[in-house]
């Protein structure tokens, strides 16, 4: 019988407060425990990036983390970017750009993109393509996902730049 | 037929919107706080008897529920069939568990039920496997010696089986050849891998001794007869259902052992049961694809006509026939888009201890074109001819379609040469001999290589099919019904795992009901409540789907023209149906809206006289043939001739796919394929270790699958010419990318090369291999 | 793939680490990034009775220069690492090196001590590490001690940390004034090295190199520090000639093994042709 931890975590800004297996991986918890199946397993080898979420902000892969290591820390998964009826705008720049397909992996290049917007980084091209080397696509072959974050990064700067 | 509305429009996708805020329902994304959850115990070993399974502490172990051996699978269960029984194949027989013998790492030997995964996995370190090591081989040449495990009792020499392909009289035309060139070529073992793996959810009915699957699979009808035939049950006593697919690609066709497991172990114990298949899994279970050795003979004339082909291959299918086992098409399609009438191809299919071979987008095209076209290169250089006027002189013309080609298949419609052209001018080809021969003056080696092809999309009816020993049609089918607000629902067995289908489905009914595609919802994937269905494969939604929907909305049209030439006191043969109203051609003002037309359907009035009740139709197409598509790639390499390192510098298809239903959609899917294509052919391979028999690089870590930094940007030129024989002249063509990569870029790499003489015949590309085809050239010459 | 049952614990101290570590009499391990960690609990292929999370010690990521020395603690992540300006002037080969490690995510939780204490053969921080000559300060339930980076590695994956010690800190030479170069074969973006090599110097006002030290990785048991080639190279102005020579030596402290990234010879016929490339670019020309 394996040990247990009390967790005590945000999630998509709302509080959390469970008894976890210690040796519970984030991903699993996150999914199965509070119903977030937007996050999605792709490998549990942290190679894929499916699992991709945001702590405090950062995008790491949450296949490689025990549960108990979110011990106060903030989560974010993309249940938290779209509102009621609309769609963030790096989803929306998916959508234009038919940058999903299957959309699996789909939810781990948004946040990898919205850590990059939240940072105010403006990356393309290459070296675009280089930070989005931790998320695997199989359908699109990539082209239209670099668009798309290229276009919302972009996007975003003038926003910032207007606003 | 009136002008279609939404064909050929980039509509944006219906599927987008609960994928992007990931609500997208997955199989694993179905959560049952009843369930159990599967973990399978597989053999570590090539090939082992099983002498004895001890699960005492297992079954001992809290949260565990029950244990399945393979003695109960065998005795309880049919083998799994084969989809497309090839005649004269051998039968292998493959249970959903190992029992006395295991014939690839990665067979499943014991099963637990238990209350979440890691509890399954606690099980599985408790129970105890005495197994007995067997020689093993690895490779069809070790297969094939004499001396040789055989590794079915049933397949005698390990050859499933044996056939040919012959036309005209390839021995003469190649013994009176000019030039002849010859090459052993081998192609990697790969793994579709999708992101998502595999998995089920089966769940038994106890009032009703009902099965209801849930699976990540492409063919909800097929899976459901299979798996009702191997648990010995009704068909209609089986339910599958699709949920969201993460990607498929050919290998979630059909059975699995895990849905025959999952479904026993639910039986038993009476709750839903839960496999969710983890990567290490993966790489040892869901279908491999392409393994397979050439030896292909090409002749030509001293002018340049092909004259004849000569191939003996042998494909590596791994222990044991899946439901749909090896590929067809590399003979079918060995002779591609040139002038040939004499050939003799000749194929072996081959067991060895390795996981089953499947379908993987392309299934045997990819490997044609990749042997074919680097001859072809060769030859071309043998004859001092540029490799793109060679092609030229042997691509069929226009007016030469269509064309009976040697494997008895006839090509409908295309221009090859013009996407040769249209691919050659985008490098710049033009000039590019000119660049290359000052780039070389500074000891730079950069090179062109091009592929043409001709791709087999869809099945050509069931019929055929039926010739060839297939259990299941060419068809496909759909439920399309019209409600009391004038919107419709279409209910297809289609599942969807990435190709739009919701999209592009309600693209083409929207347009034949003067709907728009938000108007038309899609309910897909499920055996229940739809009319049978094959799937999601060989690139034939779209086909056979548009001609189901063409129909079933022909004859709602036909009755929403009558319903409304009552209520207007009109002739029906005078109106029109367009834009949400039926109305008189000549006299537009004359006009009902659909929604008034589908609430007289629902409410029974006002309805001509005879006329029944409700607005809906199921239809089934079958298509009379198939549409070949067809392109050309062309990529420019540069490489180090000190390291072997290279880089792709451009990578250009222009491709055919006939109409396209949503050009965006249609893109989408050629860059995935595109993709695939290079990683297959510049990435990824599986490698067994032929000591040990074990596969190496079973891991994400391992196993090179490409990342956005690893892959180019492609250019895409498309061109778009009906097919005669297609409803609406669409071709399939979610395959075609993956054709021509690995030829275009290896004879890139050859052309920068073409001063050291090097040659390739084997995948991947890699910097080693081409070290070591330069080192190789340097020794002979 | 999922681990086998463990306790989890947290260490506030690097003396609780240690302790915890005692308690469970090396069946315990330490877990901070968990980039190499967590897969191989995943796999099974460790099963400690417990992870004790050190994420949680205050001070064990600072970087601090100060006498000719940059200490850097064990628990620096890669993208601190990425981001710190005293990293990029004082230690600049650490700072090329980190881009060529795993990807943007890894690198937000993988650590610099993990890296070490993982001993890749292919890794780069055990690359920089023996290139630079750095010093590891190690803390146990005796105390503290003090390790040369290649004392410290001592084969695939593993160290000389004993089973009830921690990595506290990483002590680089002040870089300043050094140019840095790393190269690599790989086999995908952010994929383990095939053959990598990192190449650091002094350069002089005249032009000549006051010293140049050259590592290889995943060509040994453990990462290198090519001795010889290096001292060859003191003084030169890394020429051609200079370059070549040094590169053909490097074979002498390479022991490559096959492998599903790349054969043996292949690495042999790499190394002194990455060796040119790292060289010829400390020396300011083109590869």
């Amino acid at each position: 019988m394996s040990a247990q931890v009390t967790l005590a975590l945000r999630v998509n800004g709302r509080a959390y407060e469970r008894v976890v297996e210690s040796r519970r991986l984030l991903v699993d918890f996150l999914r199965h425990e509070l119903q977030l199946h937007g996050t999605h397993v792709g490998c549990e080898q942290g190679v894929c990036g499916a699992c991709t979420v945001l702590l405090d902000g950062e995008p790491v892969k949450s296949c490689l983390m025990l549960a108990p290591q979110a011990q106060g820390r903030s989560i974010t998964t993309v249940e938290a970017l779209a509102g009621r009826d609309e769609l963030h705008p790096v989803q929306q720049a998916f959508r234009d750009a038919h940058a999903l397909q299957c959309g699996y992996c789909t939810p781990g290049f948004l946040l990898g993109a919205v850590a990059l917007a939240n940072r105010a980084v403006v990356l393309e091209g290459a070296a675009l393509r280089e930070e989005l080397a931790g998320n695997l696509c199989r359908c699109t072959g990539y082209q239209n996902i670099v668009e798309a974050v290229e276009r919302y990064l972009r996007q975003s700067a003038a926003g910032r730049r207007d606003g | 037929m009136d002008k279609l509305p939404w064909l050929g429009v980039s509509v944006k996708r219906k599927e987008d919107d609960r994928l992007l805020r990931g609500s997208g329902r997955f199989l694993d994304d179905i959560e049952d706080t009843l369930a159990l959850h599967l973990g399978i115990g597989r053999c570590p070993y090539p090939h082992a008897r099983i002498r004895r399974i001890d699960a005492t502490r297992a079954l001992e172990l809290s949260g565990v529920e029950a244990v399945l051996i393979g003695e109960q699978v065998v005795a309880r269960t049919e083998p799994i069939t084969v989809l497309r029984p090839f005649p004269g194949s051998a039968t292998t027989v493959f249970h959903g568990m190992a029992h006395g013998v295991a014939r690839y790492e990665g067979e499943p030997v014991v099963a637990v039920a238990a209350v979440d995964r890691y509890v399954a996995e606690d099980a599985l370190d408790l129970i105890n496997v005495d197994y007995e090591p067997l020689p093993h081989v690895v490779t069809v040449e070790d297969a094939l010696r004499p001396g040789a495990p055989e590794l079915h009792g049933t397949v005698a020499g390990n050859v499933v089986v044996e056939s040919t392909v012959r036309a005209g009289e390839p021995d003469k035309r190649l013994a009176g050849a000019a030039v002849t060139v010859e090459g052993t070529f081998r192609i990697n073992r790969v793994s579709g891998a999708p992101i998502e793996t595999r998995g089920v959810i089966a769940r038994w009915a106890e009032d009703t001794s009902t099965l209801e699957l849930w699976s990540s699979t492409q063919t909800p009808h097929l899976l459901r007869a299979q798996l009702a035939h191997c648990l010995r049950m009704d068909e209609t006593d089986v339910r599958v259902i699709a949920p969201d697919v993460g990607g498929a690609f050919g290998l979630k066709i059909g059975v699995y052992p895990e849905d025959i497991i999952a479904a026993l172990l639910a039986i038993d114990t009476r709750r839903p049961v839960k496999w969710i298949e983890d990567r290490t899994e993966f790489f040892r279970g869901a279908a491999h694809a392409r393994e397979a050795v050439h030896t292909l003979t090409l002749g030509a004339g001293r002018d340049g006509a092909l004259l004849a082909l000569r191939d003996r291959y042998l494909i590596d299918l791994g222990a044991y026939h899946g439901p749909l086992g090896p590929p067809l098409l590399t003979s079918v399609m060995l002779a591609g888009p040139y002038r040939l009438h004499d050939a003799e191809i000749n194929r072996r299919v081959v067991l060895t201890n390795k996981v089953p071979m499947g379908a993987y987008r392309g299934y045997g095209q990819a490997e044609s074109n990749y042997v074919r076209e680097i001859l072809i290169d060769r030859l071309a250089r043998r004859l001092g001819q540029d490799p793109a006027d060679f092609r030229r002189h042997n691509l069929l013309r226009p007016d030469e379609l269509p064309f009976k080609s040697v494997s008895g298949v006839t090509y409908d419609s295309g221009d090859y040469a013009r996407g040769l052209d249209l691919a050659l001018s985008r490098v710049g080809y033009e000039s590019f001999r000119a660049r290359q021969k000052e780039w070389r003056q500074q000891g730079r080696h950069v090179g062109v290589g091009m592929s043409c092809y001709v791709e087999f999309t869809g099945y050509p009816s069931s019929a055929f099919l039926g010739r060839t020993g297939a259990r299941f049609g060419a068809y496909e089918s759909v439920t399309l019904r019209m409600d009391r607000a004038g919107r419709a629902a279409i209910s297809t067995g289609v599942s969807t795992f990435g190709q739009g289908t919701e999209t592009t489905f309600a693209q083409m009914a929207a347009s034949l009901l003067g709907l728009d595609p938000a108007d038309v919802a899609i309910h897909r994937g499920d055996s229940q409540g739809t009319p049978y269905s094959v799937g999601g494969f060989a690139s034939r939604t779209m086909i056979a789907g548009a001609g189901a929907i063409e129909k079933a909305a022909g004859q709602i049209r036909d009755k929403m023209l009558r319903i409304a030439g009552h209520i207007l006191d009109v002739d029906a043969g005078a109106l029109e149906v367009t834009a949400g109203m039926v109305r008189r051609r000549d006299d537009p003002s004359v006009q009902v809206s659909i929604q008034r037309v589908s609430e007289a359907a629902f409410l029974g009035h006002p309805l001509p006289p005879g006329e029944d009740p409700g607005l809906e139709a199921t239809a089934y197409f079958d298509p009379p043939s198939s549409a070949f598509g067809y392109g050309t790639v062309v990529a420019q390499v540069e490489v180090d001739a000190r390291s072997g390192e290279f880089a792709l510098q451009r990578y250009i298809l222009v491709h055919d796919c006939g109409t396209q239903v949503n050009p965006m959609i249609v893109e989408g899917q050629v860059q995935g394929a595109v993709a695939q294509g290079i990683a297959a052919a510049v990435f990824e391979e599986l490698v067994y270790d032929r000591e040990t028999g074990q596969l190496v690089n079973g891991t994400m870590v391992d196993y090179f699958m490409p990342t956005a930094a690893d892959l180019p940007a492609f250019e895409l030129d498309h061109l778009e010419t009906a097919s005669p024989v297609t409803p609406f002249g669409i071709k399939g063509v979610g395959e075609g990318g993956t054709i021509a990569a690995a030829a275009a870029i290896t004879n890139a790499v050859c052309d920068a090369l073409a001063p050291f003489g090097v040659e390739l015949d084997r995948l991947p590309v890699t910097a080693e291999s081409i070290w070591r085809a330069l080192a190789a050239a340097r020794a002979k010459g | 793939m999922k681990p086998a049952p463990l306790e989890y614990l947290t260490a506030a101290t690097a003396e609780e680490a240690v302790t915890a570590l005692a308690r469970f009499d090396g069946n315990a391990r330490l877990i901070a990034g968990g980039q190499s960690l967590v897969p191989l609990l995943n796999m099974r292929l460790l099963r400690p009775t417990a992870v004790i999370d050190i994420n949680g010690i205050p001070e064990l990521d600072r970087i601090a220069a100060a006498d000719g020395v940059v200490r850097v603690g064990a628990l620096a992540r890669y993208s601190t690492l990425e981001a710190s300006t005293v990293i990029r002037e004082q230690v600049p080969l650490l700072a090329k090196a980190v881009p060529f490690v795993g990807d943007r995510q890894i690198r937000n939780r993988g650590t610099l001590g993990g890296a070490l204490c993982h001993a890749d053969p292919a890794g780069e921080m055990p690359l920089c590490a023996v290139t630079l000559g750095a010093r590891l300060h190690i803390v146990g339930r005796a105390g503290r001690r003090e390790l040369d980076a290649e004392a410290f590695f001592e084969g695939p994956y593993t160290t000389a940390l004993e089973p009830i010690e921690m990595l506290e800190a990483v002590e680089f030479p002040d870089g300043s004034g050094t140019e840095a170069v790393v190269v690599e074969h790989a086999r995908r973006h952010g994929d383990f090295a095939v053959v990598s090599v990192a190449a650091t110097g002094l350069p002089a006002r005249d032009g000549s190199w006051r010293w140049v030290r050259i590592g290889l990785g995943a060509v040994a048991d453990r990462a290198r520090y090519a001795r010889r080639a290096s001292e060859t190279l003191t003084g030169t102005r890394l020429q051609r000639t200079d370059v070549e020579a040094a590169a053909a030596r490097c074979l002498e402290d390479a022991e490559p093994a096959s492998d599903v990234r790349a054969s043996a010879e292949y690495r042999r016929h790499l190394i002194p042709i990455l060796v040119e490339r790292a060289l010829n670019e400390l020396a300011g020309r083109p590869r």
